[in-house]
């Protein structure tokens, strides 16, 4: 009998969860069907995530002010983007956060490139859609008491999108002191250590905005083989 | 002198300082250390307070003072250093009334950095960083060295070293755990004490990250362990945030309430940490300083023998433990061939599997005739410790060969081996004594092996005399009494067994003991090894050296567990061969072609199908006729959009296994191997994503090129070396962001320079055709196969 009864396109999409779905899409199937092997590799893969992975994060919420088409000053810190200004536009304060899934995940995948390079590959998937997962479940709970404080949360939005640049992660992580509190640091060239990390910022207004979901969409290589 | 107090009474550290300066005026962002030099007068009123509250210990406001965090023109870290430490001393003057002696502590935190494999900090990077500052606080006068929040073993280990190696001040180190007793870059409590006390630090402990209370069951686990004083340092509860502030939830009354329990419990040191003020101390002070029997603060000494690696920690003593012997040439064509090759991969895999396997503890020997055998050695450990969580044994008789492993490994390792002659203990107990780790003595001297077991038991009693000398404890010593084999000695085993059972009870010391050597030269070996083994483990041998990869010896081992309790419910062995009828069954694999196999990705019926080919077809034509043709169609459905990545590489990985059966097959015949085409790989300076380079590897291999990994996060200079050295026509470099493409174009001007012949391909999440163009690439490969494309094209057609 087999395992994962999925044959085609539509018993698939309702088959499948939200980061399986993720997963599959990181891994470049677009719009195709998966095959049952790869999707039980993902199915393993996410049980193995979950025992060794243990996923952090660390927010702060800092006043915000808008000046203009491109200037944003949260907590102090100024940043020029556009398209980081067009998000927070209306927004009060805003919450400035980072995530990890700590060193145990990086540790895996490096296990696995040397012998079974195809989990590897899944893991590396598997990983960045389990934070993904973690952040939006975090989100709901930060959604609903700010709603009992009558703020309304934005989508969020992480250095690297539009024009934001990627160099405020340092001041992103200084700013939550983030190496301390969950071991998030950074290379000298910007990149998140461990690798399967985020740091992002999540505007807080006053309004009920209606927007859209999340950063993929708001990106403007329509292209991108990876899209939503 | 603080070394003459600590243990024998209770001694209190100061509290948090970012409050105190917020309150004084310094504004967020603010670099604190700076105020040493520009507000000494708020800086020094800050450790008079503290002095007046009780404490014996105020730290410099230094935490950040490192040069891999403190980037400042202005000012330089041996001034901020240097005024530190001054006016903690000041405070000293003006806040002590009672005339009790005091101590300024150097302050030392954490680079904010992630070291290597993970991040991009080198442990020497690291270690630098701290000897410098560590140099600075006792020019200025610092009466110890306090090492505080980290988070990492390693960096801790980094920090240590270069205080002791470079001061004569005491050393304390406390750590961060969170609630489930984990540090946050996965360690245990018993494999940091372990760490610590191997390193000799003076006091270690727990600070920050947790209140009061949730500190109270890190430290009974530490009590547990540990021999030396014990230091707690808790932040004023947990963090809350209200509007944009942060506070913390425990009032001073509560915090030195419960800060009593923690005395009461053992903690020779107190102090607070964040959110912490004069008033928590004066609290403290208050609620502690009554208690009785704090005069008796002596550690008792424990007894367990631990080794530790990064995660976690293995205990000798009770129920046996496996050490993995693989990774050893001795005896091995392949593994020889494996490190001349400078193979990495397949010395890893032999660790990974012997994990999988079961061993709990990896041998690690490189030793070879005409090898640079240090840099091999501490290579090894390097990679190893990155992608396996078990503690290292390292097996060498080269002493600079052990140091090199021994101070960059990330841990307390097993040491193998010292023996009871006077030479070989003057050269290894230096080194114990300054790295830790349990060391392996074997019962052998000058006089060669003692053939009685009273004999061997003498020369343990020496070893661990000797180690004595050194400060090294009974504990940090397993004794190897050695097999010898039945065929030459008949009473071969006897002896050993009974020296096991005597060093067992006389000195009380864990034992190993490198199993099969006792049936060398017999017929059907693993019928005596794993006879033998549980024969010693009887007697008491609390880790056999042995092959992991062996069911029978594994088969002893599961049973002699189940038999003496030290698998409750029997849960392993039912784990282990539970389903053993059903295992027989599906070992029958299913008629499938290696073809089909390697198309499906299916990777034990590709080995088994490699197997049985290879009995009737020569290899060279498997792979021509079989391997290619399916890698091919693979490939292909991969270019159409029919095949995805994780798919194509299930066939990769299908095709390595066939591969590995084949490469016996033909080293069989001698040097018939075609001549491969050697190409280099690395992901560039800067960048620590690798998994694009590591894809692309795994294809080019099963297109029998001869990939040279250079890793990640590679410099110009090696790349180019490496091309030279080799004659390689062909490089491959991959980046993932565009601060990193900047290193790419920078390797490419340097290649271009010095190897205008070589080929470069690149590829990465940020480029395109025209961003490689532009920054002077031969070729872009948009996906994995395309580089192969273009490699078989470029390499394989020229011939």
């Amino acid at each position: 009998m087999d395992v994962w009864p999925v044959r085609g396109y539509e018993g698939q999409m309702t088959a499948m969860d939200e980061r399986t779905k993720e997963a599959v899409r990181y891994l470049g199937y677009g719009r195709h069907a998966v095959d049952d092997k790869t999707r039980a590799l993902v199915q393993e893969v996410f049980t193995e995530l979950e025992q060794a992975a243990g996923p952090r994060i660390i927010y702060r919420i800092f006043e915000l002010q808008t000046f203009g088409e491109e200037r944003v000053e949260i907590g102090g810190l100024e940043i020029r983007s556009r398209s980081l200004s067009r998000n927070m536009k209306g927004c009060e304060r805003a919450v400035m956060l980072g995530a990890t899934l700590g060193v145990e995940a990086d540790l895996l995948m490096k296990r696995y490139s040397v012998t079974q390079m195809s989990r590897s590959v899944v893991m590396q998937a598997c990983a960045a859609a389990f934070l993904e997962e973690y952040l939006d479940n975090w989100q709901k709970g930060l959604a609903e008491s700010q709603r009992q404080e009558g703020y309304y949360l934005r989508p969020r939005f992480s250095p690297g999108y539009g024009d934001f640049d990627i160099v405020h992660q340092g001041e992103i992580l200084r700013m939550l002191d983030s190496a301390k509190k969950i071991g998030l640091t950074m290379t000298d060239s910007s990149m998140l250590t461990p690798t399967k990390s985020v740091t992002a910022v999540i505007g807080l207004s006053k309004e009920a905005v209606p927007c859209h979901k999340k950063g993929c969409e708001t990106c403007d290589k329509t292209d991108c083989r990876y899209r939503r | 002198m603080i070394l003459e107090r600590l243990g024998k009474e209770l001694i209190y550290f100061d509290g948090g300082t970012g409050t105190l300066l917020q309150e004084k005026g310094m504004r967020p962002g603010e670099l604190p250390e700076i105020w040493n030099l520009t507000h000494t007068e708020e800086m020094v009123d800050i450790h008079r307070q503290y002095f007046e509250a009780g404490s014996d210990i105020v730290l410099t406001n230094t935490f950040g003072a490192n040069a891999l965090k403190f980037h400042s023109t202005e000012y330089e870290l041996e001034d901020i250093v240097a005024a530190a430490v001054v006016n903690v001393k000041e405070g000293a003057w003006l806040g002590v009334h009672d005339g009790r002696e005091v101590y300024a502590g150097l302050d030392v935190g954490p680079t904010g950095k992630l070291l290597k494999p993970m991040g991009d900090l080198s442990f020497e990077e690291a270690y630098e960083a701290f000897r410098e500052v560590v140099q600075y606080g006792e020019e200025a006068g610092a009466d110890l060295i306090h090492i505080e929040t980290m988070s990492d073993t390693y960096e801790v280990k980094a920090a240590v070293l270069a205080a002791k190696e470079n001061t004569k001040l005491p050393v304390f180190a406390t750590m961060i755990f969170d609630e489930k007793g984990k540090l946050l870059t996965g360690g245990d409590v018993a494999s940091v004490v372990a760490l610590l006390e191997g390193l000799r630090v003076d006091a270690l402990g727990i600070n920050c990250g947790l209140g009061p209370e949730q500190m109270i069951p890190i430290l009974k686990e530490i009590m547990k362990y540990t021999s030396v004083p014990v230091i707690v340092k808790p932040n004023a509860g947990l963090p809350k945030q209200r509007g944009g502030e942060v506070y913390y939830d425990v009032l001073p009354e509560e915090f030195g309430e419960i800060m009593r329990k923690i005395v009461e419990l053992g903690a020779s040191l107190a102090g607070g940490c964040c959110g912490t003020s004069p008033d928590y101390i004066r609290a403290l002070v208050r609620k502690t300083k009554e208690l009785k029997n704090l005069d008796k603060r002596c550690m008792p000494p424990k007894e367990h023998t631990i080794v530790s690696s990064y995660g976690k920690a293995v205990f000798l003593g009770e129920e046996p433990r496996i050490i993995g012997e693989r990774i050893n040439p001795t005896g091995k064509k392949k593994f020889k061939e494996a490190l001349k090759n400078h193979d990495i991969d397949y010395i890893l895999r032999e660790g990974i599997s012997q994990q999988d396997a079961g061993a709990h503890i990896l041998d690690v020997n490189v030793g070879l005739p005409d090898i640079d055998e240090p840099k091999l050695m501490q290579e090894v450990v390097t990679e190893l410790q990155s992608v396996s969580s078990l503690p290292l044994q390292i097996d060498t008789v080269d002493v600079k060969a052990l140091e090199a492993a021994m101070r960059v490994y990330n841990g307390k390792p097993m040491v193998n081996s010292v023996n009871g002659k006077q030479e070989s203990m003057d050269a290894v107990f230096p080194l114990i004594q300054r790295y830790g780790g349990v060391v392996v003595g074997l019962t052998l001297d000058e006089a060669g092996i003692p053939d009685t077991a009273e004999g061997r038991a003498e020369i343990a009693g020496r070893i661990i005399k000797e180690a004595e000398k050194y400060g090294i404890q009974k504990k940090d010593i397993v004794i190897d009494v050695l097999a010898m084999t039945i065929s030459s000695d008949p009473k071969g085993a006897g002896t050993t067994l009974d020296a096991l059972r005597l060093v067992r009870e006389r000195y009380g010391v864990c034992t190993v003991l490198g199993v099969s050597n006792i049936s060398f030269g017999l017929p059907y070996r693993p019928a005596v090894n794993s006879n033998f083994y549980t024969m010693a483990m009887q007697a008491g041998l609390s880790a056999g050296i042995i092959n992991p990869m062996s069911e029978d010896m594994m088969r002893s081992y599961y049973s002699f567990c189940a038999l003496m309790d030290y698998d409750a419910n029997c849960e392993r062995y039912i784990e282990k061969y539970g389903n053993q009828a059903a295992a027989f069954v599906s070992g029958k694999q299913a008629e499938i072609t290696l073809k089909s196999a390697i198309e499906k990705g299916l990777k034990e019926e590709a080995r088994y199908a490699a197997y049985e080919l290879v009995k009737i077809q020569a290899p060279l034509e498997i792979i021509n006729e079989q391997m290619i043709p399916a890698l091919d169609t693979v490939g292909k459905g991969f270019e159409k959009g029919t095949v995805f990545l994780p798919q194509l590489l299930m066939s990769a990985d299908a095709a390595k296994l066939a591969f590995a059966v084949l490469k016996d097959e033909l080293a069989k015949y001698g040097d018939t191997q075609q001549k491969k085409e050697k190409i280099v790989l690395a992901t560039v300076k800067g960048d620590i994503h690798d998994i694009g380079k590591n894809i692309v590897k795994v294809l080019l291999e099963n297109y029998s090129f001869d990939v040279i990994d250079l890793g990640k996060d590679v410099d110009p200079e090696t790349i180019v070396e490496k091309v030279i050295e080799e004659d390689v026509k062909l490089a491959g470099l991959s980046a993932l962001m565009t601060t990193t493409v900047v290193s790419m174009e920078e390797t490419i001007k340097l290649l271009r320079k010095k190897r205008p012949d070589c080929k470069v391909m690149v590829g990465g999440a940020v480029l395109n055709q025209e961003y490689a163009d532009m920054i002077g690439a031969d070729f872009y490969g948009k996906d994995a196969m395309q580089s192969v494309y273009y490699a078989q094209k470029l390499l394989k057609e020229e011939m």
